[in-house]
């Protein structure tokens, strides 16, 4: 549970990128599958965040942000 | 004059499919992932996978990130904007020849522009902020001839462009580079044949299949937005198989806003109750049944609500009604902010400091005030009261949107009881 805590959570996950100039849209498909989509994007977008972090090494004192 | 486009490749004899990017086909740009501070944690944006991926300050340290001033005190994701819009619309054009008879910015052949210089230079601005997208769109963005070197910049500046064309100006050199620089395209096609010409009032359908084709010959992340009016909204279906067919890589739903022309128009294209309550479980239907990536914009949150989806999935997901000034902002052609294309108040210059921090109230302070059925609804935090550009068309900014079932349940429960307001002016209802 200690390790957990300190590994911290995915909040929140918007898939694609959003083309439209007016509006923010957001993908329903997702919603069919509740719970698993959830756990199925936390794990993917979790290791795709590491393996970025592993390949990038440590950041500067403002991180890698634009 | 740009010559006409050669035939769409076909991946089989006889099948209509639009091709595969070919091997002639610049390669897609692939930018490294970023990340940016929030108060609650951070935001990683990845393109591959293709999202932005919100993470709580224990799991930033686990990647490696410092702590950063901004997480003095507590705070959770949603107690207060973003540090800046995740994504902004850039409205580099009024000006159009269509002349869509619903056309939410009414733009005109000869409707302002910014020009290259003044775009790059909102880029900038938007870089240093530390936004991730920009959607631009118009007008026609398409027909400015420094489009995709205005894309080029953002990628350069390390923003990822998107775009929305009619696609009546898309030709094969267009598509081949703007399939190399652009993150997304979506062609707006608001329906088949007959469909589109009485959405849009003139007859641009085979020219928007055409741009799709042959945008999908160089690249696989093309779509359709598709905006949903009553005369559509009970044949989304053959839209769904349609764009199923080309390949496309999602179709997006949009509520009829009335704003532009549309606002002259709205009262007979705006959803009847029936089918706004429908719209959710067909919409899950049809992406099931296709098996496309569908999505609903934010002012349709209502009606995704109405059907109570978990909340945990729905946050987690990001699905939530009106988010202008918090995840999203629009800059229109004359440089000014505004919480959304659609409408609300301009609130300044975007080169102008601290208007992220100081602005935007007309968005951000709905559901602190929500009067009922807003009030008492369990999903208030998400749905954010609808759509607040709807809500302006039935006579007052800060009433719950008219077009949400729960708000329709409660009027109908509530014969002669007018509905209340969150104005900050409050004091008064609407009927």
């Amino acid at each position: 549970m200690k390790l957990l805590r300190r590994r911290g959570r995915i909040l929140r996950v918007a898939p694609g990128y959003n083309p439209n100039s007016s509006s923010l849209g957001v993908d329903v498909s997702f919603l069919l599958f509740g719970s698993v989509a959830v756990t199925a994007l936390s794990l993917v977008v979790g290791s795709a965040v590491r393996l970025w972090r592993r390949r990038a090494g440590p950041p500067g004192p403002e991180g890698s942000a634009p | 004059m740009r010559p006409d486009p050669p035939a769409p490749r076909e991946t089989r004899d006889g099948d209509p499919r639009v091709a595969a990017p070919s091997r002639d086909s610049p390669p897609e740009v692939r930018p490294a992932p970023t990340f940016r501070y929030e108060r609650f944690g951070g935001i990683v944006s990845l393109h591959r996978p293709r999202g932005l991926a919100y993470v709580d300050r224990d799991y930033a340290r686990s990647i490696g990130f410092p702590d950063s001033p901004l997480w003095q005190g507590e705070a959770a994701l949603g107690d207060g904007p973003l540090a800046a819009p995740t994504e902004v619309h850039l409205v580099v054009s009024r000006r159009c020849s269509a002349g869509c008879t619903g056309c939410y910015v009414d733009a005109t052949p000869d409707g302002p522009a910014l020009d290259e210089a003044e775009a790059k230079a909102t880029i900038d601005r938007l870089a240093e902020m530390g936004v991730f997208h920009v959607a631009l769109g118009g007008g026609e963005a398409v027909d400015l001839p420094y489009l995709i070197e205005v894309a080029r910049h953002a990628r350069r500046r390390g923003l990822v462009p998107n775009l929305t064309t009619s696609g009546l100006s898309v030709d094969e050199p267009f598509a081949r580079e703007a399939a190399q620089v652009f993150g997304q395209i979506n062609v707006s096609v608001d329906g088949l044949g007959d469909d589109y010409r009485r959405a849009r009032g003139y007859d641009g359908f085979d020219r928007a299949q055409r741009a799709l084709r042959l945008l999908r010959s160089h690249g696989r992340h093309v779509g359709i937005n598709c905006v949903v009016s009553r005369d559509n909204a009970d044949r989304l279906a053959p839209i769904v198989a349609w764009a199923k067919r080309l390949r496309l890589s999602e179709v997006e739903f949009l509520r009829f806003k009335p704003a532009g022309r549309g606002a002259g128009v709205f009262e007979d294209r705006d959803l009847t109750p029936e089918q706004g309550r429908k719209l959710y479980r067909r919409v899950l239907f049809y992406a099931l049944r296709y098996r496309m990536r569908i999505k609903l914009d934010c002012s349709f949150a209502p009606m995704i609500f109405a059907h109570r989806p978990s909340r945990r999935v729905a946050a987690f997901l990001g699905v939530m009604g009106c988010v202008g000034g918090d995840v999203l902002a629009s800059i229109m052609p004359d440089g000014q902010w505004i919480g959304c294309s659609f409408g609300g108040p301009p609130e300044g210059r975007f080169d102008e400091a601290g208007i992220w921090d100081r602005g935007f109230s007309a968005f951000r302070d709905y559901a602190a005030r929500a009067p009922e059925p807003c009030a008492s609804c369990d999903y208030l935090a998400l749905c954010r009261g609808g759509c607040r550009v709807v809500a302006q068309a039935h006579g007052d900014w800060w009433q719950p949107d008219p077009g949400c079932p729960r708000v329709q349940d409660w009027k109908a429960a509530h014969p002669g009881t007018p509905i209340g307001s969150a104005s900050p002016r409050k004091l008064r209802v609407v009927s």
